[in-house]
């Protein structure tokens, strides 16, 4: 039966002239095939393939990301291949000698000595032809085709499956590049903190700008608070671009936030994040810069890992870079223990941090680049500084390296603007809580037994809300905080409708928001449940 | 999240227990699994330090009442450590735990 459909094949397939040459190039070149996806149209090329050259069989392999083994991608007549993820190491059997020697392999008789592959024995495959992929001199895969009869290929059989295989290339590199930048793309889309947390008393912005040189680098920020109430910002960039890149980049920023929960000490997070990287991480190094903020936001704890140091300004002063020890960036080797500098953060004054890409140019010192960078960082709105210092160092010419922007403005001590939180209630929400309430209280100039009172009063009241206030279907907290005179007054909410209190041992909650405040007051209706307290403050300098 | 570190170790009939971190409604029942665990049958005294404990509220204070009246049961001493001054020791004064347990600075 097969030889018979080959023998109308055959028929169909007439002998090469110059005419007939070019309409076979047609054939697969055919512009109606543009608006296939990759998929189909590879599989449309083997078929359109088969019936060009009579064969039964056609399949491509593509080198996996270690490019030491080819893995079927495509097949038609040997599906068999793509189905059980045949792979082939470089250099071994028939696809693996293509790759390696670079050139055409014809076996007429197919036998356990030349071919690796047992489907290709089972399929009972007489005769093989295969060539390379090769685009920009660089093997993608290989193409190969066989049939079930002995059949004796010849050099105008190798010279149009070539053509074949230039198409293929060609589709195959732009899809591959296409797919690493989407999903670097989609990678760094996710890993960016796309709103910045709202911090009283902190004003945050960011930018990233991706490089001309083409697909994304690892350059990465993030702005996170700690339970400690602390805030802490990292401005980072991995070697390398990409996918991979954005990857690692991806993992270091999990990392970090990991030990940036456990640990207080900026350069014990970036020791244990080195360990980390030295430990899991093959041929991985990156710069990084880790910042705390302080609650109160009087004092910033730096740490820096090879990374250019941030630019200081304070209102009416031109910027300053931040004289900081630095130490080795992580992923390199075991080096001396790394360091933390603390740097005070007057009312008013801005920190700006970025990446290399925004001050290295062709043709221009670093000193130059971070000179015009100071002298366009001013402690003045976040939103201008940006856009001055990105005119100014930018502008309108193509940067080859990616840039990431991140500027934090600590507001003038007369701001002390109340404090206004909606979270859900959920059991969560109360760490976040006492998280923000501690950096607003530091920032009215709570003492640490205000802010213990304080902190358990509101504690208390969230509590009741996330407890008692919503049925399954949950709904939200609300808090608001300002400071009076001499006195505190936070007000939290709900919308819900409160259920008594179950299980044993309760109760002590309200005493002790009672007994934490100098006065409490509930008001329960239908719609919503208010509580009120008031507490002095103690007047003490901390 | 609310997290809280509870280490334990144990010299004889003697159990040393340091809290480090908060306790809230989040994580009061996980903190009393860790404490029960880490007494058995064979202690006779029992000391929690609570000096690094930053946060400590009614849930927190639930467990401790129910951990210092098991433990009177039988008839485990319990003392508390917690400065003056901490966060712990504020909130065990104003509960009058002091009833329940000794408590030390």
């Amino acid at each position: 039966m097969v030889s018979a459909l080959r023998s109308v094949l055959r028929v169909t397939v007439p002998s090469t002239t110059d005419e007939d040459r070019l309409r076979r190039i047609e054939f697969v070149t055919d512009s109606a095939l543009a608006h296939l996806d990759v998929k189909d149209l590879l599989d449309e090329l083997l078929d359109r393939v088969r019936s060009l050259l009579g064969v039964d069989t056609a399949a491509v392999l593509l080198f996996d990301a270690s490019a030491t083994h080819l893995v079927a991608t495509a097949a038609r007549g040997i599906e068999e291949e793509v189905r059980q993820g045949v792979r082939i190491p470089l250099g071994q059997g028939f696809a693996g000698r293509i790759a390696a020697e670079r050139r055409p392999v014809i076996i007429e008789q197919v036998d356990h000595s030349n071919v690796l592959n047992p489907i290709l024995r089972e399929k009972a495959i007489r005769s093989l032809l295969g060539v390379p992929l090769v685009i920009e001199g660089t093997v993608l895969g290989v193409l190969h085709v066989g049939t079930l009869t002995p059949r004796r290929f010849t050099e105008a059989d190798t010279h149009l499956l070539q053509l074949v295989a230039d198409r293929v290339a060609l589709v195959t590199r732009t899809h591959q590049s296409d797919v690493d930048r989407a999903a670097a793309e989609a990678l760094q889309h996710s890993l960016m903190p796309g709103t910045l947390p709202q911090i009283a008393g902190l004003e945050l912005t960011a930018r990233y700008v991706p490089g001309q040189a083409g697909g994304l680098g690892g350059d990465w920020y993030d702005v996170f608070t700690l339970p400690s109430g602390r805030v802490g910002v990292v401005m980072g960039d991995v070697v390398g671009r990409g996918f991979q890149a954005a990857v690692v980049m991806g993992r270091l920023r999990s990392a970090l936030r990991a030990f940036a929960r456990e640990e207080d000490d900026p350069a014990e997070v970036l020791e244990r994040l080195d360990g980390n990287v030295q430990h899991f991480e093959d041929n991985v190094m990156a710069t990084v810069l880790y910042a705390v903020f302080e609650p109160s936001l009087d004092q910033v704890m730096l740490t820096v890992a090879g990374h250019l140091p941030p630019v200081l300004a304070v209102p009416g002063d031109a910027g300053r870079l931040l004289q900081l020890p630095v130490d080795l960036p992580v992923g390199v080797s075991v080096g001396p223990p790394r360091r933390t500098t603390v740097i005070d953060l007057p009312p008013g004054s801005l920190l700006f941090l970025y990446t290399d890409g925004l001050v290295e140019r062709r043709g221009r010192s670093l000193d130059e680049g971070l000179d015009r960078l100071c002298g366009a960082v001013r402690a003045v709105d976040i939103e201008t500084t940006c856009t001055t210092v990105m005119s100014r160092m930018v502008g309108a010419e193509p940067v080859a390296d990616d840039v990431a922007v991140l500027v934090a403005h600590r507001a003038e001590a007369s701001e002390a603007a109340p404090l206004y939180l909606v979270l859900p209630a959920v059991l969560r929400s109360l760490a976040e809580v006492r998280s923000a309430l501690r950096r607003w209280l530091a920032s009215v100039g709570a003492t640490p037994d205000d802010v213990t009172d304080i902190l358990v009063a509101v504690g208390e009241a969230c509590s009741n809300v996330v407890e008692h206030a919503y049925g399954p279907g949950g709904g939200n907290l609300m808090l608001h905080a300002e400071r009076g005179e001499d006195q505190v007054t936070v007000t939290v909410w709900d919308n819900g409708r409160w259920r008594s209190a179950r299980g044993e041992n309760r109760g002590r909650g309200t005493t002790l928001m009672q007994q934490c405040s100098d006065a409490v007051d509930v008001t329960a209706g239908p719609h919503g449940t208010t509580v009120r307290m008031q507490r002095h403050l103690s007047g003490e300098t901390r | 999240m609310t997290t809280a570190t509870v280490k334990a170790s144990t010299q004889g009939p003697a159990v040393a227990i340091t809290i480090i971190g908060e306790i809230d409604l989040e994580n009061a029942e996980a903190v009393e699994e860790q404490l029960s665990g880490a007494i058995d049958n064979q202690a006779t005294s029992v000391t929690i330090d609570l000096a690094d404990l930053t946060y400590l509220d009614s849930a927190g204070l639930r467990l401790m009442f129910a951990l210092a009246a098991r433990l009177e049961v039988l008839q485990i001493d319990l003392t508390v450590q917690a400065p003056p001054r901490s966060p712990a020791r504020r909130v065990l004064e104003l509960s009058g735990f002091a009833n329940a347990a000794a408590i030390e600075g």
